[in-house]
């Protein structure tokens, strides 16, 4: 345990340090003396953005439920608190038993965002663990990280020990129960990783493999050093939603955090097969949790947390098989206890609308929609199946209902992307803004506004888009540019990401092993907190770039063809590698594919739990 | 029907802001099932109020709030159910039904601390009572305290010797902390700070405390009218 007085008058000279304190509600500190392998599961940001993931609530009351071990949280201290804490010479500690990290067996990391990826070193030179991999020995933790950004694991291989590929609720204690096996004898480090690596699917140990390049720096040959590893990382997935853990306590934080709420997870998966969406291709199949066990968790959490708000949060809620009966069980159930439900995301349709109505019975606050692209014949090209007529109808039922304000999400830079797209979004947005004013004077509810925002494409591994070599920052800018001098209207505003941070975030998320030095340097350059725009440092990174000798527009700007070896080609989503090609090859020609709930589209899961159920 | 309570707020949960606190009284309200008092609107929230709110990293031993409630509720029901979902180092030690229709804020007027030193030079620890001694019988200490002026904020010269009621050395604790109690004025009508005191103390004692290492415990609050001194509950 790390000195108490010390971080006493640490805490009192940052800001929030509520941060740092751990004890919430429904908190599991237990005596680490007594328990056989501890984990510090971390979530590489600060609190506030890391107690809203449910992943973290799962893993930790899914280790916490195992009675000999222990799953405390550390997460990346704000920078003031890194300033105090390296003055202080005090390593970074867990929340629960303030504890300190390089005391644990394990140290896990939560992949969902590439600009997290310096944090991840911070964290581990903060806890005083030797940042590479190779550094590290027996008294060190075993350094892991999961998560979806880990299906292209390469770009932090130097510095995580391990990575499992894919949903980690069985996995994570398949790992802790050989690890236990192996503290019983004489642990060896190697030979735990060797084991865990032949022996639990979904298992990667980047060490145990080497790669060669081409003369153009792609991938030549990739090979495992031992024998009896698998060449072929195959991803976890759990079967049945209804007989795995699923937490009935959330921790509650004492601070405001981003979800003040209890998440439900309806189901995982998404059948839409929206060919920009890495979510929608890795999670496959669609796997649902019953109506009963769901109501069964709601009222469970309910109990426990004290939350007077349910979010039903999935890829696409709106999907789920039994939406109605679901909501109006859950409302029935708790009407008295001032139970509100809430739905993330919604589908541009009626069903959705009235769904919403039913839940939002006082409050009409804005609503979101995202049409993806501003043309019919570019939604088509990326499978977004939703048309202008859709979006007619879906928003003229709102603004009956009473709704007024309506945000759009967009993005910039899909392939074939011509101009005439882009100004398509002024021309939806136009739309909206047209279909309120020209209601009856009596039906004009509220104070209206239109937001269009717009993201900067970032072509993802295991998505159709692939291949696809992503716009320039200056062709970012010209589009921009050009939907922003487009829009002349005060009841019609525009926003958009910066595109200097989608460039590195496309470098980082099709890296290949190389991309890790950058992320080494640019860290000891001084970089961390890139998804924070006050910290982010381009200039930094550009600089870095060159330092290590880096082409950016090799990751990001450059289109791949089919026969390259991906950097992440090494692992088995689920969708095939052909599946992928002919999407692609369909998108360009504008075709697009069905919703495979009405039949198999042929992805090329093997076994699909879908078969039988929708098709 | 209002019902005052005494609670606590100690360990690191002195590291809740007021906000922080305010959510935690939300909620447990609601999860405890005590029958509190909602405003009327379309965001309903329990009627309740903090006496003059701590500042973040001070523990106490009594803190006092009012509560509203909307049905009769035994005061010990109250707080059993309370704290059955409190933390446990936030807990109600005492409720009782007040007919006072004066708030907490206004009535409150002194704040009773245990102020924790931590002097590293042995020889200066042992000149803390004398120096503390001169301290008290100074006719003036003026320091400067921040206020808000309109939007800016803006340094004015403030005597603290009328902010002052007893400031009283108790000993040392096995850490080797030097420990001192202060009486100060707290609320709306004059407030001094314990660390603003502390300042003062090393400002015009030079008693070597390292300021850093203060720890601060409130143990008590006191209201006051027309010069009685009596504990809120
Ligand atoms: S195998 Fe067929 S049904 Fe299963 S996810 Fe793939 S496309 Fe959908």
């Amino acid at each position: 345990m790390i000195n108490r007085y010390k971080l006493d008058s640490i805490l009192m000279k940052v800001e929030k340090p509520a941060r740092y304190i751990g004890m919430e509600q429904n908190v599991i500190i237990k005596d680490l003396e007594k328990t056989k392998v501890k984990f510090a599961f971390s979530f590489p940001d600060v609190y506030e953005v890391g107690m809203s993931h449910l992943g973290m609530h799962i893993l930790y009351n899914l280790i916490n439920n195992v009675e000999e071990y222990a799953c405390e949280r550390v997460f990346a201290p704000w920078v003031d608190m890194e300033d105090e804490i390296r003055n202080a010479d005090l390593p970074l500690f867990t929340l629960e038993n303030k504890e300190e990290v390089r005391n644990f067996d394990f140290l896990g990391f939560t992949l969902q965002y590439e600009m997290s990826y310096t944090n991840i070193i911070n964290i581990l030179d903060l806890s005083k663990i030797p940042v590479f991999s190779a550094d590290r020995d027996e008294h060190h933790p075993l350094v892991i990280a999961g998560g979806p950004c880990a299906y292209n694991p390469e770009p932090l291989w130097e510095f995580i020990d391990l990575f499992v590929i894919g949903e980690g609720e069985e996995v994570t204690l398949e790992l802790m129960d050989l690890y236990s096996k192996h503290k019983d004898g004489s642990y060896s480090r190697e030979q735990f990783l060797i084991d865990a690596a032949m022996n639990i699917q979904g298992v990667y140990v980047p060490r145990f493999y080497d790669v060669s390049y081409n003369e153009d720096s792609t991938i030549e040959n990739r090979k495992p050093l031992i024998d009896g590893i698998p060449e072929v990382i195959e991803k976890r997935m759990i079967r049945n939603l209804d007989t795995m853990f699923s937490p009935e306590k959330m921790l509650v934080p004492y601070m405001e955090t981003i979800h003040d709420r209890i998440s439900m997870e309806l189901f995982r998966g998404c059948t839409h097969g929206c060919r920009f969406c890495q979510a929608g291709m890795i999670y496959r199949p669609i796997r649902e949790k019953s109506v009963d066990r769901l109501l069964e968790l709601a009222e469970k959490l309910v109990e426990s947390t004290g939350y007077e708000n349910i979010s039903l949060s999935s890829l696409s809620s709106c999907d789920y098989s039994q939406l109605h009966l679901l909501i109006s069980s859950l409302m029935d159930r708790f009407e008295d206890k001032k139970v509100g439900i809430s739905l993330p995301s919604l589908r541009l349709d009626s069903v959705s609308i009235d769904i919403l109505k039913e839940i939002e019975k006082v409050r009409k606050t804005g609503l979101t929609f995202a049409p993806e692209a501003g043309s019919q014949r570019l939604r088509d090209v990326i499978n977004k199946g939703v048309d202008e007529e859709d979006l007619v109808n879906a928003v003229s039922y709102a603004f009956k209902e009473g709704w007024s304000k309506i945000k759009l999400y967009f993005m910039i830079g899909l392939p074939t992307e011509t101009d005439d797209d882009v100004v398509g979004i002024k021309r939806l947005a136009y739309l909206v803004k047209d279909l309120f004013f020209n209601r009856p004077k009596e039906e004009k509810i509220g104070n209206f506004s239109v937001t269009a925002s717009a993201s900067c494409f970032v072509p993802k591994p295991f998505t159709p888009f692939q291949w696809h070599g992503q716009d320039t920052i200056e062709e970012f800018n010209r589009k921009i540019r050009l939907v922003r001098g487009e829009i002349k209207d005060n009841k019609v505003s525009f926003n958009y990401h910066d595109p200097r941070v989608s460039y590195l975030e496309a470098i980082v998320a099709r890296g290949d092993r190389k991309v890790s030095q950058l992320l080494y340097r640019a860290w000891k350059n001084g970089c961390k907190f890139d998804g924070w725009s006050e910290h982010f440092k381009y200039d930094t990174y550009l600089n870095t770039l060159k330092e290590v000798g880096l082409d950016g527009t090799f990751y990001a700007n450059r289109a791949r063809n089919f026969e390259e070896n991906l950097p992440w080609d090494f692992i088995n989503p689920g969708p095939n590698k052909q599946y992928l090609i002919n999407e692609y090859t369909k998108a360009l020609k504008g075709e697009t594919t069905r919703d495979c709930r009405l039949g198999c589209t042929g992805c090329g899961i093997k076994d699909c739990a879908m078969w039988g159920v929708f098709n | 029907m209002i019902i005052r309570v005494r609670f606590t707020k100690l360990g690191y949960l002195k590291y809740l802001s007021h906000l922080d606190l305010v959510r935690l009284f939300t909620r447990s309200f609601s999860r405890s099932n005590v029958p509190v008092k909602y405003s009327e609107g379309f965001n309903p929230h329990p009627r309740f109020s903090i006496g003059n709110p701590l500042s973040l990293g001070i523990e106490s031993q009594s803190e006092y709030m009012d509560v509203e409630m909307s049905e009769e509720i035994a005061p010990n029901e109250f707080m059993i159910m309370m704290n059955r979902v409190l933390p446990k180092d936030i807990q109600i030690i005492h409720a009782d039904i007040i007919d006072d229709k004066e708030s907490l804020s206004s009535i409150i007027k002194w704040s009773h601390y245990e102020i924790y030193l931590w002097i590293e030079d042995t020889k200066k620890r042992q000149e803390i009572k004398e120096n503390l001694d001169r301290f008290t019988s100074l006719d003036q200490v003026m320091i400067k305290k921040k206020k808000k002026k309109g939007k800016r904020k803006i340094h004015v010269d403030v005597d603290i010797v009328p902010l002052i009621g007893n400031v009283t050395f108790k000993g040392e604790d096995q850490d080797g902390y030097v420990i001192i109690t202060a009486l100060l004025r707290s609320g709306e009508s004059g407030n001094l700070k314990p660390i603003e005191l502390v300042t003062a103390l090393e400002d015009k004692t030079n008693s070597g405390i390292n300021l850093e290492m203060t720890r601060i415990k409130r143990l008590d609050a006191f209201a006051e009218t027309e010069g009685n001194i009596y504990r809120p509950l």
